[in-house]
């Protein structure tokens, strides 16, 4: 109530005055040749400052045509050819009516201009080469609603209007293939490092290898990922997990060789794929390791496989984790949480990461 | 009177008529889309051939696949790779791909048509998780070393909490600019057979293609951006730095600071000059893969020059760099604008027949997706086959005799000049843009060479010259004749040729 009448009273000042001030419109150039806005309206012949600011990596311009005559503006830009660098791709015509020149990435202009007393709708685009097919939208010069974004036919198509439904076409990777699991995908994960991957197994069980530290990271089980931010776009973003974790190996679960305190050198060699389960090859110090991840046969957890060759020390497993897994080991002894393998048992053992109260 | 009016009209249409087929030609090059596997994203990453004549590409949805151009049939290789952004097919059961954290060798072990081995090659260079890290490769010297290369990484994406490789914060203090927060981003990076991967080069931005000349010299572009004025092709020699600062954080021994707060003029002082520019927005806004022409002539004419990718638009360009005073320089020009081809042009092959492939992909830029093949139909171009500076101007080779009224007339030849200014800003205006007048023209003995003489030629500079009304003495108007020729010296021979 006390809004709306302040309302009133500063619609009633501004009228008063006589010239009220520019309405202002903020536009923003975002990655993907998108504006973050399709559309807005204004009143027929009122003032605008409409504002540009580029955050995407590459330059941008805004135009604003006469209505239906965005493509044949988008065309007469492609054909400046060598002309197009020095008029910021901005070809002199009728149907041109107001523009912003190039914006650099980080950088921000507006340009001011009365909205045409003609309602209508007029389409506003970038007319940077190729830019123009994904890189528009509409300025609705109308008092009257607009219509449902869905049934828009004046915004890019496919386009729910904000940014978080933009890109909503990709989010899955199309795959000539049947998506039958074991499969793995390399990509940006969640708490591990840069050289992941994701592994899906039957029974809905997952999990996350990191070729970097070459070890374990997660296990979950429900779906397998999020794709959605990963796949749109550029793909600055990492992949969800779609389910919920059970085991998560502490930061310290890594082998280590003679000395349990010290992480010796890494090198990740690759994985062979068995029946399609991979099973990682990396190298510590002078060792071999062959590690190989299989479901336990009820699907309630998962069996690691290792495999070590030239191993003459003791070899030393840190084993704390959370979650609600248990963790056994085949060989060697623990304790408080630190797994001792020696030479002759490291050759060939398995670690059993058990989901709690898995009911088969 | 009448009677030989009537005569010569006679004659001049029988002319007309032979010369017809000439004039109305068929088109030298046609474009055909190759079908895709229903499910596959076509997105594009690397393109190579085997030796038994079947494709062998790679897509950023991970794939590894095979097809068959007699059979039209695709088989799957390879799956689950990290954005795949180079392939080499060292034969039908080992292929090389570089994908975002490593060079891996695919294997098909037990023969049963699919990869069952994934080895690292070499995973010896950081990954920071920034999305911009992309890795391009890997192309084999005569000497089998293969060469990859590391992009920067982008102020616009953040950098994980466990990265790959040692952080170095020194670059991270960047508004706007790429940096290189672990080994060797920006770098290209040479793998040797004995298995260590070395640094080779420095200075790169976003180096989404390498590859040699069919004399063994390698060259890459980059992207305009930041340190980079327009887009460009560059030789690349061993110690080299060639313009982004991002990259001499790891340079051996550095010990001036953060690079990307040095002063333009000093690091203006260090780098090596692109060999050819790309003027933005008229030549390539986003140039990708080198490639030569090694078909020895099942292409057309223009064996031994490069071409190389666009991905803004929907075009490749033919380069033709040449050595002047000992400095890479020369000209790129539209290839056969306008026949079908689609935009995103990120990867190319040559097939064994001689049909140049072509690898879509848009990778959340602007583009197009899928693979074309360019076709040459045996019917000769009208073309510019060569463009060479001479001291007092350029030498336009065509790949038809000229008609010699078209090309002795001045208004014919439009030239430009103009430069680009290198700074942490990105991209570059042109500067000093003027317009200079052809003063002189002649014409080659077998007219197919036209000597155009300027008063003056400047190096550091883009000489783009605009053709009209050219055509052959048949009357087949000149295709794609928009021409940009990079000088960075100037030619110091004294006189021009006599004979050319």
């Amino acid at each position: 109530m006390v809004c709306s009448r302040m309302l009133a009273v500063l619609l009633a000042a501004s009228f008063l005055c006589g010239k009220a001030k520019a309405q202002e419109i903020q536009l923003k150039a975002v990655a993907g040749l998108h504006y973050d806005k399709v559309r807005f309206r204004v009143s027929p012949g009122t003032q605008i400052k409409l504002t540009l600011s580029n955050t995407d990596d590459m330059d941008h311009n805004l135009v604003i045509t006469r209505p239906g005559a965005r493509m044949k503006v988008v065309k007469a830009a492609e054909a400046l050819g060598a002309k197009g660098p020095g008029i910021s791709f901005i070809p002199t015509s009728q149907d041109v009516l107001w523009h912003i020149p190039t914006v650099r990435p980080g950088e921000t202009l507006s340009v001011t201009f009365t909205a045409p007393r003609q309602p209508g709708v007029y389409p506003y685009v970038c007319t940077y080469p190729a830019h123009g097919a994904t890189m528009y939208g509409a300025m609705y010069v109308t008092d009257k609603p607009l219509p449902a974004l869905k049934d828009d036919p004046n915004i890019p198509r496919g386009e729910g209007g904000d940014m978080h439904s933009m890109h909503a076409a990709v989010d899955m990777p199309e795959h000539p293939y049947p998506m039958t699991p074991p499969y793995l995908y390399r990509t940006f994960m969640p708490d591990a490092g840069p050289a992941a991957i994701a592994v899906h197994l039957p029974h809905d069980l997952s999990y996350c290898w990191d070729a970097g530290s070459c070890s374990l990271r997660y296990v979950w089980s429900g779906g397998f990922l999020e794709h959605e931010a990963l796949w749109k776009g550029k793909g600055d973003a990492v992949a969800g997990v779609a389910g919920d974790i059970f085991f998560r190996a502490g930061s310290s679960f890594q082998f280590r060789i003679g000395d349990k305190d010290s992480i010796p050198g890494i090198s990740f060699k690759g994985y062979r794929l068995v029946s399609r389960y991979p099973e990682f090859h990396y190298r510590l110090n002078n060792l071999e390791i062959y590690e190989l991840i299989t479901l336990l046969k009820d699907g309630s957890g998962l069996r690691c496989s290792f495999r070590i060759t030239g191993a003459t020390d003791t070899l030393w497993l840190p084993l704390p984790h959370t979650g609600t897994a248990t963790v056994s080991c085949s060989a060697g002894q623990e304790k408080n949480g630190l797994l001792r393998l020696l030479p002759a048992e490291a050759a060939r053992f398995t670690l059993t990461i058990k989901k709690e109260g898995h009911k088969p | 009177m009448k009677p030989l009016f009537i005569c010569i009209a006679l004659i001049a249409g029988m002319l007309l008529t032979c010369c017809k087929p000439a004039t109305q030609q068929g088109p030298s090059y046609r474009v055909e889309s190759i079908a895709l596997p229903p499910g596959l994203g076509g997105q594009v990453g690397g393109l190579d051939f085997l030796p038994d004549g079947r494709l062998a590409a790679c897509f950023s949805s991970g794939e590894v696949m095979f097809y068959d151009p007699r059979k039209k049939t695709w088989q799957l290789f390879a799956t689950g790779l990290h954005d795949p952004l180079g392939i080499l097919a060292e034969d039908s059961s080992s292929i090389l791909v570089m994908q975002r954290p490593e060079l891996t060798r695919l294997k098909d072990s037990d023969g049963d048509g699919q990869a069952d081995l994934y080895e690292t090659v070499t995973d010896d260079f950081g990954i920071s998780g920034n999305y911009h890290e992309f890795a391009y490769g890997p192309v084999k010297d005569s000497k089998g070393n293969l060469f990859i290369a590391l992009n920067s990484s982008s102020p616009n994406g953040g950098v994980m909490k466990t990265v790959r490789g040692p952080l170095n914060s020194l670059t991270m203090d960047h508004p706007k600019q790429m940096f290189s927060p672990v080994p060797y981003r920006g770098w290209i990076m040479e793998y040797t057979p004995g298995g260590k991967l070395l640094p080779y080069a420095s200075g790169f931005r976003s180096p989404n293609g390498i590859g040699f000349d069919p004399e063994g010299n390698l060259f890459a572009t980059d992207n305009q951006g930041d340190w980079v004025p327009t887009s460009a092709l560059y030789q690349i020699q061993k110690g080299k730095f060639y313009g982004h600062p991002a990259s001499l954080a790891w340079e051996k021994g550095w010990d001036k600071g953060n690079p990307l707060k040095l002063s333009p003029a000093y690091l203006d002082s260090l780098r090596a000059r692109p060999a050819v520019l790309f003027p933005h927005g008229i030549m390539a806004n986003s140039p990708t893969q080198p490639l030569a022409d090694n078909t020895g002539g099942k292409f057309g004419p223009f064996s031994g020059q490069l071409f190389v990718g666009e991905m803004n638009q929907a075009r490749i360009l033919r380069v033709m760099p040449e050595q002047i005073d000992g400095q890479w320089q020369g000209a790129c020009i539209p290839f056969f604008d306008g026949h079908g081809l689609h935009k995103g042009n990120n990867r190319l092959a040559f097939a064994p027949d001689g049909s140049l492939w072509v690898g879509q992909n848009n990778h959340g830029w602007a583009g197009d997706t899928g693979i074309q093949r360019i076709v040459f139909t045996g019917t000769a171009p009208m073309n510019i086959l060569r463009m060479h500076l001479v001291p007092k101007g350029f030498v336009l080779s065509f790949t038809r005799p000229l008609d010699r009224a078209a090309a002795d007339s001045a208004a014919h030849y439009q030239m430009r000049h103009y430069r680009y200014h290198y700074s942490s800003k990105y991209g570059s205006a042109q500067f000093d843009v003027d317009t200079i007048p052809v003063t002189g023209i002649r014409l080659s003995r077998d007219r197919k060479k036209v000597m155009l003489t300027l008063d003056s030629i400047i190096p550091d500079m883009v000489y783009e010259l605009t053709l009209t009304g050219i055509r052959s003495e048949s009357g087949i108007p000149l295709s794609d004749s928009l021409i940009c020729y990079t000088v960075n010296r100037t030619n110091p021979e004294k006189n021009d040729p006599d004979n050319f």
